[in-house]
């Protein structure tokens, strides 16, 4: 579904990420992951278009990205959650939420399912982006990268800084959208138990390039480990 | 006491002015962060737009709706400065963010270009527009005069920072305008085209510096250097207020407002004029980010 080849990215004038080479398949939960400063954040960015890649294609059901301004990447169906989740700290959730719509010049409300998924922004509508707690945030976030209907949805360590509790509920929401709403999600992530838990196809990062990859289940999680943290 | 209120309504008066030459500055400079140097010379166009669509009645229509021509110049104005803003951000603007002292240096240009032809254009002598006989005049309660053409301005004021306070805060636009110059990249990632959002948030301050311009023409000649003469008063207020605060450039425009005309009542212009500059620099002393700053942890980025 979605597919990159080739790809070089940079991060202002260095080169992050020699020649990457990534494919993630319809359907599935796949995780990017990695020590800190490996570029794993900065894959993301170059999917979404927002840090220079000169270079390789990323393609999502055959179409190629790699031209399109980043608002054009979202209306293909790309939705970003990204590391540290930008709020919009001054609009109300309500707002943040509609963001999405307003872009697409699409009429009328929210879709049902994102109160249903996220009760909690339906009772906090009116309150500030920025006063919600970071697992609130987290969970706005992620409904509003949804209403921008995507096809595939990527996050950005969507487990960083939020109590245990909270990301096992995030993990069961992620699992819903994929399963429920037939999303294909992409993932990165540091927190192993989390990835191991809910993805199908792993990717493991080291100085820009792809060092592991395979089925979760038949890869070895001590080898996993060992490799995350030498 | 009718000495007090006539000042005050002179102080009103000259703040709603100010605040009028303002609000454009404080969306392009405010909200988007572009110095533009030729923000004065948009001022200009809409004041020379009034002084055109009044010649044009004066050739082609009756003498009958004349005084019509001033609501037909106030649309002109805001559409020709509007049209030429969005051109301006286009080629010029869109290609120079994040970096200021280019996009300083160029509009300061576009600003001398723009001078130079008007001069070419209406000459060097100052042309006037007859007030609209509808606001001539004013209502006199008691010993204190109020004119209609500074109460019309005052309420042309009133009736654009409603529409600007609708625009940006109620208009599904305005939440994306807001969306992109609270975080660029995000609201990228939200879908929302950006460059198309930049065009018109700087073509709309453009216009309504058109619209500022077109009232200004009521009350005194158009030349070439009627911009200057507004854009740092304009600025000032801006800063005052706390760049990127609509609240804050209504402040700031009445503080000028009212301590210029507080002051010179006592003293003279000059004096006046250097004083309140000093409460700037002192105030600026005090609150660099200007009197009203945004206060709440949201603002942790």
């Amino acid at each position: 579904m979605l597919k990159i080849k080739n790809m070089d990215a940079y991060y202002g004038e260095s080169r992050m990420i020699p020649s990457l080479n990534m494919e993630v398949e319809k359907g599935k939960i796949v995780c990017l992951i990695g020590r800190n400063g490996v570029g794993k954040s900065t894959t993301l960015k170059s999917i979404m278009g927002l840090v220079k890649t000169p270079s390789g294609s990323i393609t999502l059901d055959g179409e190629e990205l790699m031209r399109m301004p980043t608002y054009n990447r979202v209306k293909q169906g790309i939705g970003y959650v990204p590391q540290g989740r930008d709020i919009f700290p001054q609009m109300t959730v309500y707002e943040n939420l509609m963001l999405g719509i307003y872009a697409s010049g699409r009429k009328g409300g929210l879709p049902p399912y994102i109160y249903e998924l996220f009760p909690i922004l339906e009772k906090f509508e009116k309150r500030r982006g920025g006063d919600l707690s970071g697992g609130q945030q987290q969970q706005l976030a992620i409904a509003r990268a949804l209403v921008t209907e995507p096809k595939i949805l990527i996050l950005d360590e969507p487990t960083e800084g939020i109590q245990p509790s909270v990301i096992r509920d995030i993990g069961n929401v992620i699992r819903r959208i994929n399963q429920e709403l037939g999303l294909t999600v992409l993932i990165v992530e540091q927190y192993l138990e989390f990835v191991l838990g809910i993805s199908d196809y792993l990717y493991l990062m080291e100085k820009g390039e792809i060092m592991l990859q395979g089925e979760t289940h038949l890869l070895d999680a001590q080898e996993v480990q060992d490799k995350m943290t030498h | 006491m009718a000495q007090f209120i006539n000042t005050a309504f002179n102080a009103l008066s000259l703040s709603s002015i100010i605040l009028l030459t303002s609000l454009g500055l404080a969306i392009t400079f405010g909200l988007m962060r572009v110095i533009n140097m030729s923000h004065g010379e948009f001022l200009m166009i809409g004041a020379y737009m009034t002084y055109v669509v009044q010649e044009i009645f004066v050739k082609f229509f009756p003498e009958s709706i004349f005084s019509l021509y001033y609501f037909v110049a106030l649309i002109a104005a805001f559409g020709v400065t509007f049209i030429l803003g969005a051109v301006m951000e286009k080629f010029v603007i869109s290609r120079l963010y994040g970096r200021e002292i280019d996009s300083l240096l160029a509009t300061w240009g576009i600003s001398i270009i723009l001078q130079q032809a008007a001069r070419t254009i209406f000459g060097m002598q100052g042309v006037n527009v007859q007030v609209p006989a509808v606001l001539n005049g004013g209502i006199t309660i008691g010993k204190c005069t109020f004119s209609y053409n500074r109460l019309f301005i005052l309420m042309l004021v009133v009736f654009c920072m409603v529409l600007v306070w609708y625009i940006m805060y109620r208009s599904n636009f305005g939440k994306q305008m807001r969306a992109v110059m609270q975080n660029r990249a995000m609201a990228q990632c939200m879908g929302i085209n950006s460059r198309k959002v930049d065009m018109i948030t700087f073509a709309f301050g453009s216009g309504l510096a058109g619209l500022a311009g077109c009232s200004v023409a009521l009350l005194g000649s158009i030349d070439s250097t009627v911009g200057q003469s507004y854009i740092v008063n304009s600025f000032i207020a801006v800063v005052l207020g706390g760049v990127g605060r609509l609240a804050g450039t209504v402040f700031g425009s009445g503080i000028i407002g009212f301590s210029s005309i507080g002051i010179e009542n006592y003293t003279s212009a000059s004096i006046a004029k250097a004083v309140v500059l000093l409460i700037i620099i002192i105030v600026l002393q005090f609150r660099p980010q200007g009197l009203f700053t945004m206060k709440s942890r949201s603002l942790d980025e």
